[in-house]
């Protein structure tokens, strides 16, 4: 039972989730020499979502600088974005979240508006 | 006569030959998905106080949240403590509200609430058990003392999080 609802909310039925794959990436050395990278994948399935912004923290929230093209993300409804995350070598070993934040457009009107942010751990 | 008969046939067979199947291909992988169930609304049940709870006239907003692999993420919930857009206000508001595991795939899940920590406004949830939870989370507003909130539109986030562990 538990694995029907799991495979009916992965593959669909839902309109307004948010995804941030893998759960533990890892970081792997670039084509730049002195930088590391990981690809991250999102999904965006919330309607009245069109922008995420991507951040790198250190185990205590602090921000670890990085770079990624673009780190707001424009994601259309239902559309697949994959993400190449690039950090020094140098803040390798403090950078621990890699996390997606959903922008909520001050256009948005709800009264009560749900922000959704998904952190994956580095694998160590 | 007997050609086109010979040409149609060798036709028929080729475009038999071109028959091909497509494959549908999934993974299924450790990954916690945050959807919004349902959007909350202010109730207004006095002139101070604003109420997402059903009973003021509110809507709790819901928010789901789909576990592939057991103990691999934390849930943490924050209600909110300012509005992202209300009129001009002139005097402070008082910010309470909390949040729930309501609904459950697993009946082992209902742990998640005995064993929750609650800290300033955000409440954390350890996703221990493999599943979907429906969390309801209720945000309550009183302005200044027993004073009436100016008419307008109110409106303010809740944030919903998933941090891997």
């Amino acid at each position: 039972m538990r694995l029907i609802i799991i495979l009916l909310a992965t593959i669909g039925g839902y309109v307004n989730a948010h995804q941030w794959t893998p759960t533990h990436p890892e970081m792997r050395p670039s084509h730049i020499q002195g930088l590391y990278t990981t690809e991250m994948h999102l999904f965006n399935s919330r309607k009245e979502i069109s922008y995420y912004s991507i951040r790198v923290f250190d185990k205590d929230w602090d921000v670890v600088p990085f770079a990624a093209a673009p780190s707001l993300v424009r994601a259309n409804y239902l559309s697949h974005h994959y993400s190449d995350i690039y950090i020094k070598k140098s803040d390798l070993k403090r950078a621990h979240y890699i996390c997606s934040k959903s922008k909520i457009l001050s256009t948005v009107k709800d009264p009560s508006i749900i922000a959704s942010r998904i952190c994956s751990k580095i694998k160590k | 006569m007997k050609q086109p008969l010979i040409l149609l046939t060798a036709l028929m067979a080729c475009a038999g030959a071109y028959a091909n199947t497509t494959s549908i291909n999934g993974t299924v992988e450790s990954k916690c998905i945050i959807t919004t169930d349902t959007n909350g609304v202010y109730g207004n049940p006095s002139g101070e106080a604003l109420s997402t709870k059903p009973t003021d006239g509110g809507v709790t907003p819901i928010v789901r949240y789909d576990i592939v692999t057991a103990d691999a993420y934390v849930a943490k919930i924050t209600y909110p403590d300012s509005f992202s857009s209300s009129p001009s206000l002139t005097d402070t508001v008082t910010w309470t509200g909390g949040t729930e595991a309501g609904q459950m795939s697993d009946s082992t899940m209902s742990a998640f609430n005995t064993s929750k920590v609650e800290y300033n406004n955000t409440t954390e949830f350890d996703l221990s058990v493999a599943g979907s939870v429906w969390f309801e989370v209720t945000s309550e507003a009183e302005y200044g003392y027993e004073k009436a909130f100016p008419a307008g539109n109110y409106s303010a986030v809740v944030t919903a999080e998933c941090i891997a562990q």
